[in-house]
């Protein structure tokens, strides 16, 4: 498909000459998203091509495009980054014009008295980080790492991470919104809606959080959020870090009123009961099972070796079978990562009396190796601004999440054993990373102070072996058959598995859901700010029996 | 290698946007926190690593092909190297540098050119320079130095003047420095004056693979014929070629940069400052004497997979990720000079911004050079520095245009002339 001389023209005449083009291979560089494999057609690595991308400066311009689709009848699909197939146009055979969001890339205010910063769609997390550490604030940086865009997770899908437990989930920090609605409108939420600045998302002035980004978010389906405002915590850490090391094994020193630890522990329950002691104790600054996503088996070979800049994966193995690394390998299976921030000295003394009191309870301990000076002061790196994030895709550039049922930690760890048992049947092929079973990753809480956890099993295989990828995507659905044969839900792979099916297979799943008239209200919602449908299906909705199609 | 050798890394990239950004943990700021000059100045996506691989996998599948805007995204980057940096932060099996370089490779093989570096091909095959100069005018800038002709007679040790330093008259004073300091420590030395051909480095890089090999077949002989051991070079793109480069060619002599050798002689005590030099400067890391400097190492092998999926090499393959360029030489000669304060930038040795020299862009998008020189000088500027001091006449070259044309408040300086000062 392509865009009409006529179309091309007159969105060229917003944007300007520089900022459009519908050139095959530049247009094809943004189908380009990884898990596209698992979804596409022939494991094709390219979602639909959008028919031209335009990379608009201003809110004005973008309005002004939107209302332009809107008369030609062509779908808008706006990102960031662009990092996820979500990004992507969902479907062939649709006109969409991609919007690249990068020149939108200011940090317009940091409200230091009012803990709030003000953002643009192109800001990413690190970039936030290093402005308000300066002034002695922070910002929850979520589990996809310092690249993503503040106010997508924000506003437009998942929101938790690390430190989610002490910043709160993005979607929780949310304030202030400007939107640009699939109409064309914009629109301003919460209190800038009634002109009284960007604190607070709820009023004074139209609150439509739930409209907006409800719990996962239209992910780029419905309009363009150009600004928003982002609720910021306190930063008892330094300035700046000062980085040590070489690349890849950055480090800084830990500050005398923080520590760095990884706690294991002899049992699941046990793991679980600490969850909620730590929970009870407003403990943790971060908080994240994270090192376990390079395999039980293979998790800490891995980070020993990347924390040696002379060694590469071609150690990897020599590294395992150390005795000291086989010994730490089984001390670290039931296990996780936590910094605590003391406000003082005395503060951090106590906090870590009340960890130590926790451990004696639950019989979990401090795992030595990882509280040596180089490997505690990565992790204190690494967990605080998550710059090496991308590590899940390091041992062969495809990864996927699965299970992820979120939920208190104790029914979380009752799917875990079902996780690790299926992985590791399914990783007997040969055709998935044999790291062992329990790659599972993720948040202390996906709640501001606790309360909510998850567990998500990272499965790696290789995007250029079409063999590995087709085992990926049994291992996708596999996933999803042993959950729910358990009684659980089907998982994180959902939405992903989702992107692959008809229309058809899609409403048939949402009309099965425990709630399909959520679906129903959302399509009410659709025929208000969308009535021409230029925004694409990941706002989810179900068609009217009587018309299939909304407006 | 052909591109095709490439295709699994560009399945294998996973589009993260690592390679637009310095390395996370080194983001100081939210306004030098940028590493690709190449997709901010051009904006759109495949303008980064990550989009032209996902461009020349679009080419292979057939689902595109050559147009104007495909050569553009090829040709339009610096190859600083910054996206492989920040690449392999993360990943042990992508090279993002040497496929983008291949990808070049196969457009000039397939008549895809551009007619700016078509000129300075021309000019280098018949001239034996990238500045379309006569060659016969090369050795002029040693005019009244009494140095050896290694045409003439045998040295252990080349110094090697390279296109810029020969030709271009802000820079020529750099190399007699060079040349007096190899003369104050009694180093046995010649040049190849009117017979120096160029490194070849910069054709390679525009996608001329065969201009390039026959410049370093030339000096690789030239050096061999005069008995050269050692070859000294005050420019980084030269360094780069010679250390990285030739030993693919079949040469194996050992490569020194001017900033290694004085930083040896200081610590030698074979030079001694006796002036002070009281100015604040900050240093640039050139790209090709910092990240791109790593030292060769030799590997012949293929990928394997251990368990089931986990890609590595046979035999271990070498990981150039920027670790170990060079770095500390060219602070620790600035550190030496009395009076002298060095001040760093925000991005610096392995995740430094490009001068905006590089990779054909200089002749090619004028404009884009430019505009990266000009982001760099801000960012000097930011820290108070009264200079920027480089080890490389490209970057200075550029520096200095940018200074001059955006009548900016900033000296540029190599190193060797600041050494000068304090002698």
């Amino acid at each position: 498909m392509a865009l009409s001389k006529e179309t091309y023209r007159a969105l060229e005449d917003i944007v300007g000459t520089e900022n459009i083009s519908d050139d095959p291979a530049l247009c094809d560089s943004y189908a380009f998203q990884w898990l596209a494999e698992t979804v596409r057609p022939n494991r094709s690595h390219f979602m639909p091509r959008p028919v031209a991308a335009l990379v608009p400066g201003s809110v004005e311009e973008i309005q002004a495009i939107v209302k332009t689709c809107n008369r030609y009848r062509i779908k808008v699909k706006p990102y960031s980054t662009g990092w996820y197939f979500y990004g992507a146009p969902q479907k062939d055979g649709d006109d969409t014009v991609q919007l690249d969001l990068r020149r939108l890339n200011r940090i317009l205010e940091i409200d230091e008295g009012n803990m709030y910063a003000v953002i643009e769609p192109y800001v990413v997390a690190t970039q936030l980080q290093a402005e308000l550490i300066k002034v002695g604030l922070n910002c929850n940086i979520i589990g996809a790492g310092a690249s993503t865009s503040v106010l997508a997770s924000a506003t437009s899908y998942s929101g938790g991470g690390p430190g989610t437990i002490w910043m709160g989930h993005n979607s929780e920090s949310l304030l202030a919104l400007e939107w640009v609605t699939p109409r064309g409108d914009i629109l301003r939420t919460g209190s800038l809606g009634s002109g009284a600045g960007w604190f607070c998302g709820e009023g004074p002035g139209p609150s439509l959080r739930g409209i907006c980004r409800g719990a996962r978010g239209a992910r780029g389906g419905m309009g363009v959020y150009t600004k928003c405002a982002i609720k910021l915590t306190h930063w008892p850490g330094p300035a700046q870090f000062d980085i040590e090391g070489t690349v890849p094994a950055y480090r800084t020193p830990i500050p005398d009123n923080f520590r760095v630890y990884s706690l294991a522990f002899p049992s699941l329950a046990a793991f679980a009961k600490a969850y909620y002691r730590i929970y009870d104790n407003d403990l943790g600054y971060i908080f994240h099972s994270q090192f376990n996503m390079l395999g039980g088996d293979l998790g800490p070979a891995f980070w020993i070796m990347y924390n040696d800049p002379t060694k590469t994966l071609n150690d990897i193995e020599e590294i395992a079978q150390k005795p000291e690394v086989k010994k730490l390998t089984e001390e670290m299976r039931r296990a996780f990562q936590i910094i605590l921030a003391g406000r003082s000295l005395r503060d951090i003394e106590f906090q870590d009396k009340v960890l130590d009191q926790i451990l004696a309870e639950t019989g979990g301990w401090k795992v030595g190796r990882m509280t040596e000076p180089d490997l505690a002061e990565f992790t204190y790196l690494y967990l605080s601004r998550l710059g090496h994030k991308h590590l899940n895709m390091v041992y062969a550039g495809g990864y996927s999440g699965t299970w992820n049922q979120p939920g208190t930690p104790d029914y979380t760890i009752q799917y875990r054993p079902l996780a690790e048992a299926q992985l590791r049947a399914e990783q007997q092929s040969g055709l998935l990373v044999q790291a062992g079973g329990d790659s599972m990753m993720g948040p202390g809480s996906t709640l501001g102070g606790g309360g909510n956890a998850s567990f998500e099993q990272f499965v790696s295989y290789d995007p250029a072996d079409k063999e590995s990828v087709n085992a990926m995507k049994q291992c996708m659905r596999n996933s999803m058959k042993v959950a729910t044969e358990h009684g659980f839900p089907a998982g994180h792979v959902v939405p992903y598995v989702q992107i692959g099916m008809t229309d058809e297979q899609l409403h048939q799943q949402f009309a099965k859901a425990n709630q399909p008239l959520v679906y129903h209200l959302q399509r009410k919602i659709k025929e208000l700010l969308d009535p021409n449908d230029i925004g694409d299906r990941m706002y989810s909705w179900l068609p009217d029996s009587k018309d299939s199609q909304p407006g | 290698m052909a591109l095709e050798d490439y295709r699994a890394d560009m399945l294998r990239c996973t589009r993260c946007s690592y390679c637009k950004w310095v390395p996370f943990d080194q983001m100081k700021s939210g306004k030098f926190a940028k590493g690709c000059p190449s997709v901010e100045y051009n904006r759109f996506q495949p303008y980064s690593a990550g989009g032209r691989l996902a461009a020349a996998l679009s080419l292979l599948e057939g689902r595109s092909s050559y147009t104007e805007r495909f050569v553009d995204i090829a040709y339009n980057c610096l190859l600083c190297g910054s996206c492989d940096v920040s690449c392999k932060v993360c990943r042990y099996n992508i090279e993002p540098l040497r496929a983008m370089q291949e990808l070049r490779f196969k457009l000039v093989e397939d008549g895809q050119l551009l007619h700016q570096h078509k000129a300075v091909i021309d000019g280098l095959r018949k001239e034996h320079n990238m500045l379309m100069k006569p060659g016969a005018g090369r050795g002029k800038w040693a005019e009244g130095l009494k140095v050896k002709e290694l045409t003439k007679e045998k040295a252990e040790v080349a110094f090697h003047a390279g296109c810029r330093m020969s030709y271009d008259g802000r820079l020529q004073g750099i190399a007699r420095i060079a040349v007096s300091l190899l003369q104050k420590a009694g180093v046995d030395f010649g040049i190849m004056g009117e017979n120096e051909f160029c490194c070849g480095g910069r054709a390679f890089h525009m996608g001329y693979r065969t201009e390039f090999t026959k410049c370093a077949e030339y000096n690789i002989g030239a050096w061999t014929k005069a008995g050269v051991k050692t070859v000294v070079t005050s420019c980084s793109d030269g360094y780069h070629t010679f250390k990285r480069l030739y030993p693919e060619v079949g040469s194996n002599f050992e490569i020194l940069h001017m900033v290694e050798f004085v930083d040896r002689l200081i610590k030698k005590g074979a030079i001694k400052f006796t002036r002070t030099v009281p100015m604040r400067v900050t240093y640039h890391d050139p790209c090709h004497l910092g990240r791109q400097g790593e030292p060769y190492a030799p590997w012949n092998g293929k990928e394997k997979k251990i368990r089931g999926q986990i890609v590595v090499y046979e035999p271990r393959k070498p990981r150039y990720n920027g670790a170990w360029g060079v770095y500390q030489p060219p602070r620790e000669v600035l550190k030496a000079i009395p009076g002298l304060e060095l001040i760093e930038m925000e991005r610096i040795k392995e995740y430094a911004w490009c001068c905006g020299s590089g990779g054909g862009v200089k002749d090619a998008y004028p404009g884009f050079s430019a505009w990266t020189a000009r982001e760099r000088i801000e960012e000097a500027k930011s820290t108070g520095a009264e200079a920027i001091v480089s080890a490389c006449p490209w970057c200075e070259s550029n520096f200095s245009d940018a200074v001059k044309g955006n009548a900016m408040e900033m000296k540029v300086y190599d190193v060797m002339e600041l050494v000068q000062q304090a002698l």
